[in-house]
């Protein structure tokens, strides 16, 4: 035989000597490669396995069918003839892998992963080829997902058992079902007391291991509190307190330290597990537009000190200032006096307080019995607005000397203030309160409003450090006369001075006067104007010093008959309009909830100015802020809609929604994000550089 | 007696551990650092949804929703209808991948995430209170401070990028469905990723 024929024949006969070439994947982490195990060819009915075998580096480690708190299992896709079946994998029993307070089931080192293939009846190819794609996750520090190709083609009729020293021991590794074994458990609150009976008696007695094969349902960390009774095993397994899984069986398998095989069970659950579903949300709040969260409140200390600074503040306002003044000018005749003249001061601030605590009681009563009202609510009836002009009118007249209240009764007036000094000072004050009413919501409208929504005793304790503030001038007047010595010395010049002081007093008519008009029109103003002068008549012709007895009965018969007539005449025009399109100012909409609700639901950005005529800070702000041509240049950009919600008169929808935002009062400035949960509320004194920022901050 | 002794005292040892949060329960406070230095807790967020998401940039499933930009457009769809965002890491500081706070912020920077912020958890504590065991985790909390979510970003456990089409996107749901005042109908799923990298200390 020459050499070369030899040679020929080794190569026809070394296949069938040879294992199966099988395809390798080597990563710097694993070297994976696809065995195959027939040890009887490729035939129906025979054993058939193919495996993926992965020597993984030291310390790396890939996952259980049930990888634990973290991690992925290994899959295979096969690809096989037709006709041919792949079946599942054949986990060997796993290690628990511990990292910090978590768990995973894994394996190091050599692992095989067996599949069981069953060829169909009729299959009579001489070869079996295969293909898999193979993923694995590969853990040390860092987990690396990998993937492999593999092909190997197996021959049929010949023997492929190159690896059956691989297979044999994996086969022996393969937990072992315990047909014999009765496994139970039931849920008691957060545990699972599994109670497993018939386990070999090698096993008995042992402390032993669960890993259960479905994830989700257990803590994997947590060691069992395991107890035997006899040859039965309990073992009280905690739940995930975040579990995704309620199954009615729980296949596991139990492990016990130095056996390589474990055991497996299907722990079958008999308590109901309790729905996965979330609770139902809480009642929603409402509306289309959630609400933002009302603004951090400001400290009570830090309201109480604002109180006290706008009560100073009040002084100076048109309203109060002339009244005042007065008072304390009285003072210097007084000097003397200086006990009667420290009471007479307190008995006027205790006037003051109790008058504007009793003011926000009657408003705070009216709120809890569900009355729509905020801070200002004085002002937003046309009654009212007329009422204060009347009385202004009166003070006015009567500080320019166009009658005085002596006149009318001299010696019953005189008689009584002089009886009851105390009287007369806490008169005083809540006269100063009256008067000082009207000035309070323009500029205090919003704070004293916040005040409103706080608990009641906060909310009258704020009231009443505002009427302190009111006083104290006045009784830092009365407690210290010296004062009045700085005074000038009491002359004609008082006289002139209390002339002057009617002044601000008609300026303030002619504000009320233009509120009204407002809320009545301009034939509701003029039917005051009306009013007010004949009211002028009679306080001249009944009040005149001048004017002797017999003038004065005659001229004040007149002089009221004109006044109730002209009261019948113009009364009707006192009532308010309703709400003239011409209020609306170029790139100003009206109002609404829905038109927000439509809004935003276009997803446009929306900007809302609660605004009141009578409210100077509003007037301020739209003046100094938002008519300003380049927060309009911003607005025109940022294509935000502007609304504007007009609270000059009554209006329920409104004050609603003001109490809601978290206030009571106005203005109150609110920009409305597309997609925001709620608006962003922006500060009462509204500069130019905050309302830029809001508007650059919009999506 | 002994027997259940032992490992009784070490249930109650690692199994406090990890004490974790449950559907429908309040979510348990906590306090942390942002990448910036400013400090963040969960109650600054009092009625409004939060969603906490647990990030390590070394996890490859992390990058899997990072890199396709999956995760960046679920917080912006959360974050646009005012939901907060916090993206948390509780990798520890002798661990493998820990970052630095400012790597940390220029790689969410990087990234162009969309979170309100990122906070770091380096002792573990937000994380073991919520017990997230893998990055991604994610959780849901509505207005009310009650967790109404728990578990995977979405429903395939994979670290192609190619699944995220077609998988349900779980925090999508939640957070749409809790806005609109309905209960969650998937209010947890197991999740899927690389462990957090607590420190060695239990």
């Amino acid at each position: 035989m020459s050499l070369f024929r030899f040679l020929l024949l080794l190569v026809a006969v070394a296949p069938a000597f040879a294992a199966v070439p099988g395809a390798v994947v080597t990563t710097p982490q694993v070297r994976a490669e696809l065995v195959a195990h027939a040890p009887e060819g490729v035939l129906p009915g025979k054993p058939l396995w193919l495996g993926l075998a992965i020597q993984h580096q030291p310390h790396w480690h890939t996952y259980w069918k049930n990888p634990g708190d973290s991690g992925m299992p290994t899959s295979l896709q096969w690809t096989l003839p037709a006709g041919v079946t792949a079946g599942d994998i054949q986990w060997p029993t796993p290690q628990k892998l511990p990292i910090g307070p978590l768990l995973n089931y894994g394996y190091e080192d050599q692992l095989l992963l067996p599949v069981a293939l069953t060829v169909p009846a009729g299959f009579k190819a001489d070869k079996l080829d295969i293909t898999l794609h193979a993923d694995w996750l590969v853990c040390k520090e860092v987990c690396i997902p990998e993937s492999g190709e593999f092909a190997i083609s197996v021959p049929a009729r010949a023997a492929t058992a190159g690896n059956a020293a691989l297979f044999r021991a994996t086969q022996a590794a393969l937990p072992r079902p315990l047909p014999a074994a009765k496994a139970s458990a039931d849920l008691q609150g957060e545990t699972l007391v599994v109670r497993v009976a018939g386990l070999p008696v090698a096993w008995q007695g042992k402390s032993l291991g669960f890993l259960p094969e479905t994830a989700g349902v257990l803590q994997n960390i947590a060691e069992p509190a395991a107890a035997w009774n006899g040859g039965e095993w309990t073992a009280k397994l905690p739940v995930d307190p975040q579990r995704s899984a309620g199954p009615a069986v729980l296949p596991a398998v139990l492990t016990l330290p130095g056996q390589a095989a474990g055991l497996q069970v299907d722990v079958k659950i008999a308590t109901a597990w309790p729905a996965l579903a979330a609770p139902p949300p809480l009642p929603s709040l409402g509306d289309a537009v959630v609400t933002a969260p009302p603004p951090s409140p400001v400290g009570l200390f830090t309201a109480l000190a604002l109180a006290l600074a706008g009560g100073l503040f009040l002084n100076l306002m048109p309203c109060v200032f002339p009244v005042l003044s007065l008072k304390v000018l009285g003072f210097a005749a007084q000097a003397h006096n200086r006990r009667a003249l420290l009471a007479g001061g307190l008995a006027y601030l205790a006037g003051v307080v109790l008058s504007f605590v009793a003011l926000a009681s009657f408003l705070l009563v009216l709120r809890a019995g569900g009355e729509q009202l905020g801070w200002g609510f004085q002002l937003q009836s046309p009654a009212v607005v007329a009422l204060l002009a009347a009385l202004f009118t009166l003070i006015g007249l009567n500080l320019s000397g166009v009658f005085e209240f002596g006149s009318m009764c001299p010696h019953v007036w005189a008689a009584a203030r002089a009886r009851h000094p105390l009287a007369d000072a806490l008169l005083t004050g809540v006269l100063a309160v009256i008067v000082a009413s009207p000035c309070t919501a323009p500029f205090m409208g919003a704070s004293l409003g916040a005040a409103l929504t706080l608990p009641t005793p906060q909310a009258l304790l704020i009231f009443a450090m505002l009427g302190v503030g009111m006083a104290l001038p006045y009784l830092l007047a009365s407690a210290w006369p010296a004062l009045a010595r700085w005074l000038p010395r009491p002359g004609a010049w008082m006289a002139h001075f209390k002339a002057l002081m009617a002044f601000p007093m008609f300026a303030t008519v002619v504000w009320l006067v233009w509120v009204l008009g407002q809320q009545a029109g301009i034939d509701g103003a003029a039917a005051l104007l009306a009013a007010l002068v004949a009211l002028a008549f009679v306080a001249w012709a009944l009040g005149s010093p001048s004017l002797r007895r017999k003038a004065r009965w005659g001229f004040g018969v007149a002089s009221l008959v004109l006044f109730v007539v002209t009261l019948v005449w113009t009364l009707p025009a006192l009532h308010e309009t309703p709400a003239s399109a011409a209020h609306a100012e170029a790139g100003w909409e009206p109002w609404s909830p829905a038109r927000v609700a439509e809004l935003a639901a276009q997803g446009r950005p929306v900007f809302v100015d609660f605004t009141a005529a009578w409210c100077v800070t509003c007037q301020v702000n739209k003046r100094t802020t938002l008519n300003r041509p380049e927060v309009q240049a911003d607005f025109d950009r940022r294509s935000v809609v502007r609304l504007r919600a007009d609270w000059t008169r009554r209006d329920a929808a409104i004050t609603a929604e003001l109490t809601r935002l978290g206030r009571s009062g106005v203005p109150v400035y609110a920009l409305y994000a597309p997609g925001a949960t709620g608006p962003k509320v922006l500060s009462e004194i509204l500069s130019v550089g905050e309302m830029r920022k809001a508007l650059a901050g919009l999506p | 007696m002994k027997r259940l002794f032992v490992p009784l005292l070490s249930a109650l040892a690692t199994g406090a551990a990890l004490a974790a949060a449950s559907i429908g329960q309040p979510a348990p406070a906590f306090t942390a650092v942002d990448t910036s230095g400013k400090v963040v807790s969960l109650a600054d967020f009092k009625g409004k949804h939060v969603v906490l998401e647990w990030v390590n940039p070394g996890c490859p499933y992390v990058r899997k929703h990072y890199n396709s930009a999956n995760m960046q457009a679920t917080q912006s769809a959360a974050t646009a209808k005012g939901v907060v965002w916090l993206s948390i890491n509780s990798t520890s500081t002798d661990a493998y991948d820990y970052k630095a706070p400012a790597d940390m912020a220029a790689w969410m920077r990087q990234q162009k995430a969309a979170s309100t912020a990122t906070l770091l958890d380096a002792d573990g504590k937000v994380g073991r209170a919520y017990g997230a065991r893998t990055t991604p985790h994610m959780y849901v909390i509505d207005p009310a401070g009650r967790l109404v979510y728990a578990g995977a970003i979405d429903s395939k456990a994979t670290s192609n990028p190619a699944d995220i089409q077609t998988a349900t996107n779980y925090v999508n749901q939640a957070v749409t469905e809790s806005l609109a005042g309905k209960a969650v109908s998937v209010a947890t799923s197991q999740p899927y990723g690389c462990s957090v990298k607590y420190g060695s200390g239990a």
